[in-house]
């Protein structure tokens, strides 16, 4: 009896020790998340203030004043009344934790292969805990990115970031071709259904339309329709080569034994793909001929630079091609 | 004056800066641009030449052909395999217990006390001697074939196959080479994941190599199959009923590595599939001398040897503990009765399970293990014969089909060997994922075979 | 002993860090190449059973290697891991690239399968730009005549600026005549002028840029032009190796190499 009641007591001290180890650790991370959303709102020209500080940080009105009132003594944030603004100080080390936030969005992407819906959080997880040299080693690894999956620019070791360039698919106008650069990943919902449209950062799209209920543009192929809502949480930039768009299909949509020439490896296929798809020759100009389709279709089999190479159709939707003129078919 | 390093480095960060993110895809792009324009000048193609090669491939890959040409392939190896190794088998295992009466028959003529001749011949040599006859013959068939068909270059296409089931798995094709390779041997299978550059995937593939049985275990499988599936069919059918069983449980295996990998990539391995990229390399005509001294030397003796070594201590270890007498009873006894409920459950019994136990460091000691148990004395009685094997299992034994199934059961679902143990550590370098590599699929092994005990005893 | 000595063992150290025993061998030959190209078929023609496997120091990545010995010169193979390329990070892309840029082996054999030529170009165009002293084998000749393809060996060498000799590994077809080329590339004998990928606009610009500024630091360094570009690109161990001084004392070391071979070949005669 004695023995189980000291053994319940030492496990409550633990458990209360480590909280209080934690505490440090948790106050870290709170400021950085602080300092993350008030570096967010001047990016984007708005103002953070205490009921957007309490949606992120998702704590109390008086937990939340504690904090503004320790990283003001920090000399990280100045109040000008009912806004809070990031002093220099505050400015430089929310960059750096935007750094590593984007860096690690775009490795959980690329290298880790997470859902995109995913890369948000697991970012979180691991921003706190990462020293200068880790986020530099990261960012060297995967040959300096300088957006994050969303599109977002990632700020550079010096604290550079360049301004963003999109405007909403909303205010886009119809009939000119656009990329998107950059998509909201708030709230979670409409980024869910963006992604579920299939909608990714690179993509060419037009729009074809656009009423007070919705928006309906085109990739070349599908036509996809968005709430206005969920529009304005695309942003769109001018299409760099106008052409891209005319006569140029997916590799999974090249029937097979059709020669094709490839235009380009889309903006959405990143990192380790991206170069091992590259390395096996699929790179601007090359010829390609689908010659082999497996069961269920899918992988399929590619004639590339005098080799056979097998792709899954999630990897092969990456590869714009162009159908030669003088393709051969099959007449059997 | 000399710029410093950081000087220089600093200003390549700027240029790069400055270029943009195009950077990568431009250097590899030049790199093509200037492959073509030099293999432009040094290749001439004649003409189009019907390439055979791609003839072959669209049976070989067929959506409609190719899986089932991939089950007959399979099916045939095994055939021969068992078919092949039957006869050698017995001359061998005949030539061998010879060697030990004789030796026996000479050290009880010297005088040498029983113990001696008892721990020597019918220990150490008798363990040697059982995994020689009984793995030599089978793999100096099963590794040649194989290696002709990687050489080949058929494997590729088994991955290009069966791609679609890795795929909804979450798991990577090349998984299907390892698990091939797993087929001679799983800790070379271990090993063979590395072809796969995904971490996550890689991981997938080492923890669930162990579900396709390794050369040490296809003896206990085909002995199985031959004694209660192939016994009960005409004697023309026999061994194609029986390798039809072995096709049945590597079937089971392969369910089995594909289930456990989805569910691991949506527990403890989350994560999209990665790139999946593979080369489906020109035929090639195999060179003969290549693939005997690849599969003879590289395999064959490498997993004989491995075999031998663990064969030999664990003959010595059988012995004793059937010959170490506490209160009337051997401790091979004590052990097998306390681990009987246990084996009773999932349809099997005690002297099976410390038998498993016992074959720890190397599978292919297992069906010798269990015959030293029963016999008692650490002696066979003399069972050469697969019909000596089968009335010592089923008149003396009480063994029912159900032992049978569920044998062959445990022994595709069970913790790896030592050598794949600690294969698994070397690649992973983490004591969890060792831990989960080794009870994982011995979890799996219990509660498959429990639940097949618990029906069949409902049912029939 | 004069500096010389001890540059001879700066450079078998950098080898002994990957693991390459030198004691009983005069000369480090590389064999890189695809997967898939008969690499290890030639590896094998090459050493028969002389040979070791094992893995790379501290990685999980096979490595085999294995000497032979023409003219009297006893050579150390070294097989690198198959790739398709020296740019991506993976491992063995890692392995191979470091033994190349670190290791300075006396020549490099890169195997291309004449089948599939211009894929294994972009391979053999980015060791040329670490090292000049490459023997281009082309190999599964036979398979490329079977296949109504035919390589035009002169031109290709001529192109490349490298010594290349067609082979079939499989048959020993040609052997001879690439272990003569490798010969004279080991011994310094054969000048080679590798060709060097062109790049153009903003990012020759930029190479143009750092190539004197890296031959400033590094004087004597023969691919300054690769480590501008793996530096535009931010490769965090190049960046290490630059900074530490790790290829300038390469690079003064590779200077004196062949002086150092040929001196220990006679030294040796002399015993």
């Amino acid at each position: 009896m004695t023995v189980s009641i000291l053994i319940v007591a030492v496990l409550i001290g633990v458990v209360l020790l480590r909280h209080r180890a934690n505490r440090p650790a948790r106050e870290r991370r709170r400021i950085e998340d602080a300092l993350k959303h008030l570096f967010d709102m001047e990016y984007r020209g708005g103002e953070a203030t205490l009921s957007s500080l309490k949606g992120v940080l998702r704590l109390a009105d008086r937990h939340v004043l504690a904090l503004v009132a320790r990283m003001q003594s920090l000399g990280f944030v100045r109040v000008r009344g009912q806004a809070f603004g990031l002093t220099p100080a505050g400015n430089r080390l929310a960059r750096q934790i935007v750094r590593a936030h984007r860096l690690l969005e775009r490795y959980f992407a690329d290298e880790a292969r997470l859902p995109l819906r995913q890369v948000h959080a697991a970012a979180e997880h691991h921003e706190h805990t990462m020293t200068p040299a880790d986020v530099e080693r990261l960012s060297a690894d995967m040959g300096h990115p300088s957006v994050d999956p969303h599109g977002d620019p990632i700020p550079t070791r010096e604290g550079h970031v360049p301004p963003a360039e999109g405007v909403p698919l909303t205010a886009w106008p119809t009939g000119s071709d656009a990329r998107i650069v950059q998509i909201e990943d708030e709230p979670p919902v409409a980024f869910a259904q963006i992604l579920a449209e299939g909608l990714h950062v690179g993509l060419r799209l037009r729009v074809l339309e656009h009423t007070p209920d919705r928006v309906v543009l085109t990739d070349g192929g599908t036509e996809i329709r968005l709430a206005p809502a969920v529009a304005a949480n695309v942003f769109v930039a001018p299409a760099v080569d106008e052409a891209a768009l005319t006569g140029a299909i997916r590799l999974t949509e090249l029937p097979d034994r059709t020669r094709a020439e490839v235009v380009r490896i889309d903006d959405a296929c990143r990192g380790f793909s991206r170069r091992r798809l590259m390395d096996l020759g699929l790179t601007e100009g090359a010829v390609v001929t689908p010659v082999l389709r497996s069961f269920a279709g899918d992988p399929r089999a590619y004639h590339v630079r005098g080799t056979t190479v097998a792709l899954r159709r999630d990897q092969a939707a990456h590869v714009i091609v162009r159908p030669l003129e003088s393709a051969w078919r099959e007449t059997a | 004056m000399t710029p410093s390093p950081t000087d220089v480095i600093r200003r390549a960060a700027e240029l790069r800066e400055a270029l943009g993110g195009t950077f990568r895809d431009e250097a590899v792009r030049a790199l093509y641009a200037e492959a073509g324009e030099v293999a432009r000048r040094a290749v001439r193609t004649q003409g189009a030449r019907l390439d055979l090669d791609q003839r072959i491939d669209r049976i070989v890959t067929s959506p409609v052909f190719g899986l089932p040409l991939m089950a007959l392939l399979l099916a045939v190896v095994f055939w021969i395999t068992v078919a092949g190794a039957n006869v050698p088998s017995n001359l061998l295992a005949r030539a061998l217990f010879a060697i030990e009466g004789a030796a026996v028959q000479l050290f009880d003529q010297l005088g040498a006390p029983w113990w001696l001749t008892g721990f020597l011949w019918n220990g150490v040599y008798r363990g040697l001697a059982w995994v020689v006859s009984v793995m030599l013959p089978p793999m100096a068939i099963f590794f040649p074939l194989f290696t002709m068909l990687e050489d080949l270059g058929y494997l590729p296409r088994v991955a290009f196959n069966l791609d679609f089931l890795f795929r909804r798995a979450g798991a990577h094709g090349k998984q299907a080479l390892t698990m091939a390779m797993g087929f001679g041997c799983n800790a070379a299978g271990v090993i063979a994941t590395r072809v796969i550059d995904s971490p996550r995937e890689r991981l997938i593939a080492i923890l669930t190599n162990n579900f396709v049985p390794c050369n040490g275990r296809y003896p206990t499988l085909i002995m199985l199959a031959t004694i209660f599936v192939g016994a009960s069919f005409p004697a023309a059918f026999a061994s194609v009923a029986a390798a039809g069983a072995v096709v049945a449980i590597v079937c089971v295996g392969v369910a089995m590595t594909l289930a456990v990998s989805w569910a691991l990539s949506r527990t403890l391995l989350r994560g999209e599939a990665s790139a999946f990229t593979l080369e489906l390399p020109p035929y090639r005509r195999p060179s003969v001398l290549r693939i005997l001294y690849t599969s003879l030397i590289d395999r064959t003796l490498f997993v004989l040897w491995r075999a031998v070594m663990t064969a030999a201590p664990a003959g010595a270890v059988i012995w004793l503990l059937a010959n170490i007498h506490v209160g009337g009873a051997s401790l091979a006894q004590y052990a097998a009765g306390g681990l009987d409920p246990l084996g009773r459950a999932i349809g099997l019994d005690g002297a099976v399970l410390l038998a498993y136990v016992i074959a720890i460091p190397a599978n292919e000691i297992v069906v010798p293990t269990l015959m030293m148990i029963y016999t008692g004395a650490g002696m066979m009685t003399d069972v050469t014969s697969l019909d000596d094997l089968q009335r010592l299992l089923v008149d003396q034994n009480g063994w029912t089909l159900l032992t049978a199934v569920n044998l062959m059961l445990f022994s595709l679902l069970h913790n790896p060997c030592a050598t794949t143990i600690l294969t698994i550590y070397r690649e992973t370098m983490s004591v969890r994922w060792t831990a989960i590599g080794a009870l994982l699929p011995l979890a799996i092994g219990f509660a498959v075979t429990f639940v097949v005990a618990t029906v069949w005893r409902l049912f029939i | 002993m004069s500096a010389h000595h001890c540059d001879s063992c700066a450079i078998h150290a950098e080898l002994e860090r990957m693991g390459v025993d030198l004691s009983r061998f005069d000369r480090v030959v590389a064999l890189a190449g695809n997967p898939n190209t008969g690499k290890s078929t030639l590896f094998n023609a090459l050493t028969g059973l002389k040979q070791h496997t094992g893995n790379w120091p501290g990685k999980t990545v096979a490595r085999a290697e294995g000497g032979f010995e023409f003219n009297g010169v006893r050579y150390k193979l070294v097989d690198l891991p198959g790739t398709y390329s020296l740019l991506s990070a993976s491992q063995d892309e890692q392995i191979a690239r470091d033994f190349l840029l670190f290791g300075r082996p006396d020549a490099t054999i890169v195997v291309a399968d004449a089948t599939a030529l211009e894929r294994n170009l972009n391979l053999i165009l980015q060791v040329l730009e670490i090292t000049d002293r490459v023997v281009v084998a082309v190999n599964l000749l036979d398979e490329a005549r079977r296949k109504g393809i035919e390589i035009d060996l002169r031109t290709l060498a001529r192109d490349l600026g490298v010594p290349v000799a067609g082979i079939v590994a499989r048959t020993g077809e040609g052997l001879h005549a690439l272990l003569t080329q490798l010969d004279g590339i080991a011994s310094g004998a054969i000048a080679t002028r590798p060709r060097r990928t062109k790049v153009s606009g903003d990012l020759q610009r930029a190479v143009d840029e750092l190539v004197p500024l890296v031959e400033a630091v590094c004087p004597g360094i023969p691919n300054a032009r690769w480590i501008a570009i793996r530096l535009l690109d931010g490769d965090a161990e190049v960046e290490a190796a630059l900074a530490s001084g790790r290829l300038a004392q390469i690079a003064a070391r590779q200077q004196q190499a062949p002086e150092t071979f040929s001196r220990k070949i006679a030294l040796e005669g002399a015993q």
